[in-house]
């Protein structure tokens, strides 16, 4: 169970060194992004690009510090307890790289290992994580040479090594094709089905196609705002479209209009 | 600190340096080559100038004009050798290895009617061999001069004492094994830059690498300190360039048997003590250099920037065993405390067979023990902004 609250973040960017001075500029990323997503369920992020996502996540993950707003896992705080709070997630961020000289196992293990697993433990894990994702016949070759879906599922098997109830991915099936697009949604749908262990997903996108297919709840992100939550069904009755790709249009453009 | 994590960092990164065969190879060898092959060839050098010595030639033009100076010469056992044509143009192009010396014509009359002719010994100062040699060919025509002085002294009733009224004697204070520092003084540059070139690589790709790859980002949502994380990979630095080390100093060993030089062999005595010795003098260096590296690197965006910044660090060590040369007054005490000089000045003195003292060895440690505490507390505190970024 993840939540959400109020997230705020701005960036300063500029100020240049000592030798360039560029004028200072305040970029709010994140201005107010509440989430609240379920054990069982896949929760969507849905949102243009720029929207906000990916920071919304790396404040998520503790990789940055939010100016506002409370962020929390299982009831636990990331910024109080980041360590706890990471223990009990899966994260596969924007980066996702992988270590080329190393094999897809042992790329794998090691990060089983940092959870805190034993070699035995982390290396039967990556073994059983390679049949969920059907990347068997990867296990024992060198990430240098993988294509980018190979690349993808050794990165989710990493992040899904320790078993962690919440599951968190930044736009995962960017620049995958249809076939790893396909086999990536079906262990989603396991991993939050209770026989694959009724995982609290959430996942960021900017796709309608796959919110319509997967996420059993999506909130709506426009210009660092959540501006709507709620199943595919109900965003169609709340705009009155019958489209889904209309009715993100509207909530995300209302949400411009309200900005200007 | 968690040491099981700092163990799995460790383990990850040395597993992952030493799968990078080929840099690995391309850093070795010049590392564990350079010094034995720059031993050998110098002791080839020395050969020669032992040879020339022991062979007592003497190359001169007209000695037809100078039957007195061929006498004394055969007496003392020179051979006399007639030089080249063209002796000039090849003693300048270190062709020709041996000084000449120029007879003028009326040499033997002006001997006889009591002018002083002159001599002349052709050298190129920039012919190493050439000049080497002319000491001991300038001494053989002075013994000539001396004897003739006596003799004319002696037709006059004078004893030959009376042109030398103070006996000079050289007597040298250095002993063998410092007369072969003089020789091997730029061996500890070689395993200084050995410790470098295999603590680099590792330190760049566990930090810039690492960010360039986008590997930084995952690693970090991981539940480890970032202390542990930061340990770990310098760890792995540290424990890379003190193996090269190892190799670079272990190589001067059976270098030992490549020396052409039997007295240069006498003299260099580098065993299995002096190695352990060397190598031991490397850890301040393997570990707060590598700290340094990890510190420079971690700012950088990807692994060519990082490289760039390296080379500051490379170039400010190789330099710093240069300053002794500006200051030629002597040891100065701060020199300990340079990162690079302090260790060359150690090895040095290891080399001289002279005792290592604790004053000595106390500030290097010193300066390794800050510079691994400041830049890997760095590195901990950049770690997470360069992931964000």
């Amino acid at each position: 169970m993840i939540r959400i609250e109020h997230l705020s973040k701005r960036f300063v960017t500029g100020g240049g060194s000592l030798l360039k001075r560029t004028p200072k500029k305040i970029v709010q990323a994140v201005a107010d992004v509440s989430l609240s997503a379920e054990n069982g369920r896949i929760t969507g992020l849905l949102g243009p690009n720029g929207a906000g996502k990916t920071t919304s996540l790396r404040m998520l993950a503790g990789l940055i510090a939010p100016d506002a707003g409370t962020v929390s896992v299982d009831g636990i705080s990331v910024a109080e307890q980041p360590r706890q709070a990471l223990a009990r997630m899966g994260i596969l961020g924007d980066a996702h790289g992988l270590y080329p000289r190393l094999t897809a196992r042992e790329n794998i293990a090691y990060f089983g290992r940092l959870q805190g697993m034993e070699d035995g433990a982390a290396n039967a894990r990556a073994e059983e994580l390679a049949k969920l994702l059907d990347m068997t016949a990867i296990l024992e070759r060198r990430a240098d040479g993988f294509s980018q879906g190979e690349r993808m599922k050794t990165a989710l098997a990493r992040a899904l090594v320790h078993d962690p109830a919440n599951i968190v991915l930044d736009e995962p099936t960017n620049g995958l094709d249809v076939l790893a697009t396909r086999s990536l949604r079906e262990a989603l749908r396991f991993l939050c089905s209770p026989a694959g262990g009724a995982k609290c997903i959430v996942f960021s996108t900017h796709i309608m196609q796959e919110v319509e297919q997967l996420c059993d709840s999506v909130t709506v992100v426009a210009h660092g705002r959540s501006v709507a939550t709620g199943s595919v069904q109900e965003l169609l009755a709340m705009t009155g479209e019958t489209r889904f790709e209309d009715a993100f249009v509207k909530l995300a453009f209302k949400a411009e209009e309200q900005q200007a | 600190m968690n040491f099981r994590d700092f163990f799995v960092v460790l383990r990850k990164e040395v597993m992952d340096a030493t799968r990078d065969r080929r840099t690995l190879m391309r850093l070795m060898i010049p590392a564990v080559l350079m010094g034995p092959l720059m031993l050998s060839g110098l002791s080839g050098l020395i050969a020669s100038l032992e040879n020339q010595a022991e062979q007592r030639e003497i190359v001169v033009s007209g000695i037809e004009n100078a039957p007195s100076l061929r006498n004394y010469l055969e007496r003392q056992t020179y051979t006399i050798k007639a030089p080249p044509v063209d002796y000039e143009a090849q003693l300048h192009a270190s062709k020709l290895s041996d000084p000449v010396v120029v007879v003028p014509k009326d040499f033997e009359a002006d001997l006889q009617n009591g002018e002083t002719p002159q001599l002349t010994v052709v050298v190129d100062s920039s012919n190493t061999r050439a000049r080497a040699g002319s000491r001991s060919i300038r001494g053989a025509l002075e013994g000539f001069a001396r004897e003739r002085t006596a003799l004319a002294l002696a037709w006059r009733g004078v004893p030959g004492g009376v042109t030398q009224q103070v006996e000079i004697e050289e007597f040298d204070l250095a002993n063998s094994q410092a007369r072969a520092a003089q020789l091997t003084g730029m061996i500890p540059m070689f395993v200084i830059m050995a410790v470098l070139y295999g603590a680099l690589t590792a330190s760049l790709d566990s930090t810039a690498g690492e960010r360039e790859r986008g590997s930084l980002e995952p690693l970090l949502t991981n539940p480890v300190s970032h202390g542990a994380l930061v340990a770990g990979k310098w760890g792995a630095v540290a424990l890379l360039g003190m193996a090269v080390a190892l190799l670079s100093a272990l190589g001067f060993i059976p270098a030992q048997w490549l020396i052409k030089s039997d007295s240069l062999q006498a003299m260099f005595r580098f065993g299995f003590n002096e190695a352990a010795i060397f190598w031991l003098l490397q850890l301040p260096l393997a570990t707060g250099l590598g700290a340094l590296l990890m510190a420079m690197a971690i700012r950088s965006k990807t692994y060519k920037e990082a490289q760039a910044g390296s080379t500051l660090v490379l170039t400010a060590v190789s330099l710093s065993a240069v300053i002794p040369i500006f200051n030629p007054g002597g040891d100065a005490p701060w020199y300990y405390w340079v990162p690079g000089l302090g260790q060359s000045l150690l090895m040095n003195r290891v080399l001289r067979g002279d005792e290592l003292l604790v004053s000595q060895l106390v500030p290097g440690i010193i300066t390794a023990v800050v510079l691994t505490v400041v830049g890997l507390a760095y590195v901990a505190r950049s770690m997470r902004v360069a992931a964000a970024r």
